[in-house]
């Protein structure tokens, strides 16, 4: 509860979805990486650098800046794609979500396991249409792309607003915040996690878990 | 916390064991001397003879498939309740060091912490350590908030009667049945159980939140309540059966002991949800009750009915000159005792006495009934208006019965509880579930950093206040919105005094303010600076008789001069604290503003110290001498002396400032309301069957103002007239067929609620604003931050 949430929605084309989820992706990591920490003697640290790049859409008219680590970028396509293929064979009406965690990582006695206590919450609401002919599809290029443009304004926005975000860690600690597994760029503990929804809004696996753990309450 | 759930548990598998024990391994032929028993070496017949050998018992056990069916419901929710109780075990360990180490208190200081001082340190963790990430600060509210999220709304529920709880049975007129049962099943229907109305503890469900499909989610939440009440049938002969041994093993010691103790009261379940206040907390709750218990016993108790005083008399006359020769025979030779049923008789005729005796008022107990209500009402705040100036009638004892009932009653009521609930679940909840979910839709509202929360428990005047109560033209809610019985402003004026640092929002420190002002004033011109004098009796008793007493305080206290004398002499007596409390907090009042007098407050405060009960006047006088100057109230901010003041002494003072806002304030309503009585008085039906015999029409010929939440008995010869008339302005001009119980409609053209509103009323009130038309409209959330 104690984590902001934030949700954007989209309507894309198919071919258009993986190039969108990809950018809106990657500029909320942008925003929420640093460079690696290197920890010196006193407990202070030093930040190592990032660069960023700008990468072209194909399918949609928009240009997006994000974290020139290209494991960062393998981690984060693979896990589009996933949500694409469930996506695609789910059969519902295209509608699906995916969100973003970051989360901090709270270190537990045995014999519970390590709790993940998220702090802010990026939810991407996604809906896929089809369309018919050449035109519309050029309109729609266009009009995403646009779009696209303004979420990540909005996204630009929510962050400058200076809230809450975790203390920087001392070095025994930093596991507990950021994720130190890439080598160039060391993004806050993110998770990502997708649903697809049918059309009351529930999925299947989310009831079952409420139904355990409602009888546990009782 | 810990042990108590441990022995829980451990109690659960004693009363089981005990019971099939008792049931299959004791041979009472034996224990009852009916067979003789062949011992060698001495004529005594001891204990375990009477018990069956082990084989014996456990083939009687194998053989009794019933009792078999008992021992694995109970081994399964005992294992149940071992898991919840590991699980608990670990949030304790949680809390504890939460306590220790982020609020730095440790377990030998915790039981000498006030609550006052356990918020004011989370408020201040807030700003170093941001617990909650959504705002920079905490307020008081956010913490009550999070706290009794879902008690705030069970509040409210009662207070606009919306949950089936009170009904007219033939015999027994109006009843309230309000269990611990019945409790459990609606939280579990509203707030935690599968399928419930909230998603999570701090969010309602998205769809209950938007109008659009609100028949589909009464249907759905209908056939929940079925559901429930159906296992709830199912499960009734096991919980009685469980009920009925517990109570069985708890009582009968105390019935033996004094079987005066089940004649004693104690504050029905119902009274506790009806006197609540918005977010006030258990512990604060429970004080306030207890304060009043005395008075409210004495209330009861003063009532007596000759009839039933002369037959108990007589009935222990006869009895005691039974039981006299029965003990006589004993003493003379206990041998007596031996003979077949003596004890038992003795026994039962001792406790029949003392029943008897519970009947037989006390010689010495004076009639004074106005002035115990009134008493009483400066404890629990809340009361219904057809109560004042009818304290002496048999109908607001029965009424006051409902809220303080006799502990006997109580068990009695669980007891029947299993049986009971199930049926008021399917019959009765299951045809306002299109009333609950428009309660739950229109009046939740989103609060930042603390998820969804009633929006009653915002206190918001302006939303929620009732224009009788001291909020006309601040208020803009409509009749369906305002909260009934001031609670909107009772909760608010409480709130504020017993969180003196909290920092209401502008409209209610407006409403604040002005209230302690008006209340400062009359406290102030009540007692005029008199010179201290040295005996309690004439300084406090000239405080009360003037010549003509101008003060509504000093109007409120004063009985007639010979009854405050003889209140004087009492030790201890409740309204010797009350005008002492009066005193003190008059004073304490006017000490209370933040002035340039302030440091005049310093200087005399050493002298006007806490004042011992046995010298008030002493400190009164010298309070008032002390400050001279009349203070004006501006407002309630921290002032110097509260930090010489522990906050122990500072809840004491609060609860005084409390009371006397909380009588002030339902003066004022009086006057209001009877000012009001020439206009219609609008009558809120319940939807329940008991509805069809309350009449406006009854209530004009009446002339007395009438509570909204307390049903008063009608004479049925107006019933019949009445009925058609009121039936047809109640439904608002519709012309609904009269016959049948008020079924929930499901017409757009049916109020939400299902309550009608009086054209005839003068009051202003829109249109419900959500009516069935509003099924595309986004959802009602309303951002409060």
């Amino acid at each position: 509860m104690n984590c902001r949430s934030e949700v954007l929605e989209v309507s894309l084309e198919g071919r258009q979805v993986d190039e969108a989820l990809l950018s809106l992706l990657h500029t909320i990591l942008l925003h929420r990486s640093t460079g690696k920490f290197h920890y010196k003697k006193e407990g202070t640290y030093s930040i190592g650098t990032v660069g960023t790049q700008d990468t072209d859409c194909d399918f949609i008219d928009f240009t997006f800046v994000r974290v020139s680590s290209d494991e960062l970028d393998r981690v984060i396509r693979k896990a589009v794609t996933e949500f694409k293929d469930a996506l695609g064979n789910s059969g519902s009406d295209g509608m699906g979500q995916i969100s973003l965690e970051f989360y901090q990582k709270k270190k537990s006695r045995w014999p519970f396991s390590d709790e993940c206590i998220p702090w802010e919450v990026w939810t991407i609401k996604v809906n896929v249409v089809n369309l018919a002919n050449e035109q519309e599809r050029q309109i729609c290029r266009e009009k995403v792309g646009e779009k696209l443009g303004e979420k990540v304004i909005n996204i630009v926005e929510v962050i400058n607003r200076h809230e809450y975000l975790p203390k920087m860690p001392t070095q025994s600690e930093v596991d507990n915040v950021f994720d130190t597994s890439l080598k160039d760029v060391q993004p806050y503990l993110y998770k990502i996690t997708y649903q697809i929804t049918d059309s009351l809004g529930t999925s299947v696996s989310t009831t079952m878990r409420r139904l355990i753990k409602d009888t546990l309450a009782l | 916390m810990l042990l108590g759930e441990i022995f829980e548990l451990v109690q659960l598998v004693f009363v089981v064991a005990f019971t099939v024990f008792l049931a299959n391994c004791v041979d009472y032929d034996i224990l009852f001397a009916n067979k003789f028993v062949n011992h060698t070496d001495s004529s005594k017949v001891t204990l375990p003879d009477a018990f069956l050998p082990v084989d014996v018992c456990s083939a009687r056990i194998r053989d009794n498939v019933f009792v078999i069916f008992i021992m694995v419901i109970s081994g399964v929710f005992w294992l149940h309740r071992l898991i919840k109780f590991i699980y608990n075990v670990c949030c304790y360990w949680e809390i504890r060091s939460f306590y220790i180490n982020a609020l730095k208190m440790s377990m030998a200081d915790l039981p000498y912490f006030t609550w006052q001082e356990v918020q004011a340190r989370i408020i201040e963790i807030q700003k170093e350590h941001q617990i909650c990430i959504h705002k920079k600060e905490l307020t008081e509210l956010d913490i009550y908030h999070r706290i009794l999220r879902f008690k705030n709304y069970m509040v409210a529920m009662v207070n606009k009667s919306l949950l089936p709880i009170r009904f007219r049975l033939p015999f027994l007129g109006d009843s309230v049945f309000y269990t611990r049962g019945l409790k459990y099943n609606f939280e579990l229907i509203f707030f935690w159980g599968p399928g419930s109305l909230f998603e999570n503890e701090w969010s309602l469900k998205s769809e209950y939140k938007r109008g659009g499909n609100r028949l589909e989610l009464a249907d759905r939440l209908s056939s929940r309540i079925l559901w429930i009440g159906i296992a709830n049938l199912l499960l009734c002969p096991v919980i009685l059966i469980w009920q009925i041994l517990y109570a069985f093993f708890s009582y009968t010691e105390v019935i033996k002991r004094e079987p005066g103790s089940l004649g004693a009261r104690c504050w029905s379940l119902y009274g506790r949800c009806y006197l609540r206040h918005f977010n006030e907390l258990d512990h604060e709750l429970m004080s306030r009750l207890s304060k009043g218990y005395k008075a409210s016993s004495k209330y009861m108790n003063c009532f007596m009915s000759p009839l039933l005083t002369v037959v108990a008399k007589n009935v222990a006359f006869f009895a005691g000159s039974i039981l006299a020769v029965l003990i006589a025979l004993t003493i003379y030779d206990e041998d007596v005792l031996a003979v077949e049923h003596v004890l038992s008789s003795i026994t039962l005729l001792g406790v029949g006495i003392t029943i008897c005796r519970s009947f037989i008022p006390d010689k010495h107990m004076v009639f004074c009934p106005e002035q115990l209500l009134k008493v009483i009402l400066a404890h629990i705040h809340y009361m219904p208006d057809h109560w004042q100036g009818n304290a002496h009638r048999y109908e607001t004892r029965d009424e006051f019965a409902q809220l303080f009932q006799y502990k006997a009653v109580f068990i009695l009521e669980e007891l029947l509880s299993p049986v009971i609930t199930p049926f008021i679940l399917i019959f009765c909840l299951r045809r306002k579930s299109l009333e609950i979910i428009d309660f739950f839709r229109n009046f939740t509202v989103e609060v930042v950093g603390v998820g969804d929360t009633c929006s009653f428990a915002q206190m918001d005047v302006r939303q929620h206040g009732h224009p009788a109560w001291m909020s006309a033209g601040k208020t803009e809610a409509s009749i369906y919105q305002q909260a009934e019985d001031g609670k909107t402003e009772l909760s608010l004026m409480h709130f504020a005094i017993t969180n003196p640092q909290w920092q209401p929002p502008r409209e209610s420190t407006h409403f604040i303010s002005q209230l302690k002002e008006k209340v400062h004033r009359e406290a102030t011109g009540g007692q005029p600076g008199n010179a201290p004098e040295n005996h309690a009796f004439t300084s406090t008793h000239s405080l009360q008789s003037e010549s003509e007493p101008r003060s509504l305080i000093a109007n409120l206290l004063v009985g007639p001069p010979s009854l405050a004398s003889l209140h004087l002499g009492r030790e201890g007596s409740i309204i010797n604290h009350l005008s002492i409390g009066v005193s003190e907090g008059a004073s304490a009042l006017r000490s209370l503003s933040p002035l340039s007098t302030s440091i005049h407050m310093r200087g005399s405060f050493p002298s006007s110290r806490l004042p011992r009960p046995d010298h008030p006047a002493v400190a009164a006088g010298r309070a008032m001498a002390g400050s001279g100057t009349d203070a004006r109230t501006i407002s309630s901010g921290s002032s110097a002396w509260e930090g010489q003041l522990t906050s122990m002494v500072l809840s004491e003072y609060a609860s005084t400032e409390m009371s006397i806002h909380a009588l002030y304030m339902h003066e004022m309503h009086k006057q209001q309301s009877r000012g009001e009585l020439s206009r219609h008085t609008w009558h809120r039906q319940e939807s329940d069957e008991s509805s069809e015999s309350v009449h406006d029409d009854v209530e004009a010929i009446r002339n007395l103002p009438r509570s909204n939440t307390f049903p008063f008995a009608t004479t049925p010869n107006q019933e019949g007239a009445a009925l058609q008339s009121s039936s047809q302005r109640r439904y608002g001009g519709t012309t609904d067929s009269l016959c049948g119980g008020p079924r929930f409609q499901r017409t757009a053209r049916m109020p939400m609620g299902g309550w009608s509103e009086e054209s005839q009323t003068g009051r202003h009130h829109e249109p419900v604003p959500e009516e069935g038309a509003e099924d595309e409209l986004p959802p009602h959330i309303h951002k409060v931050t």
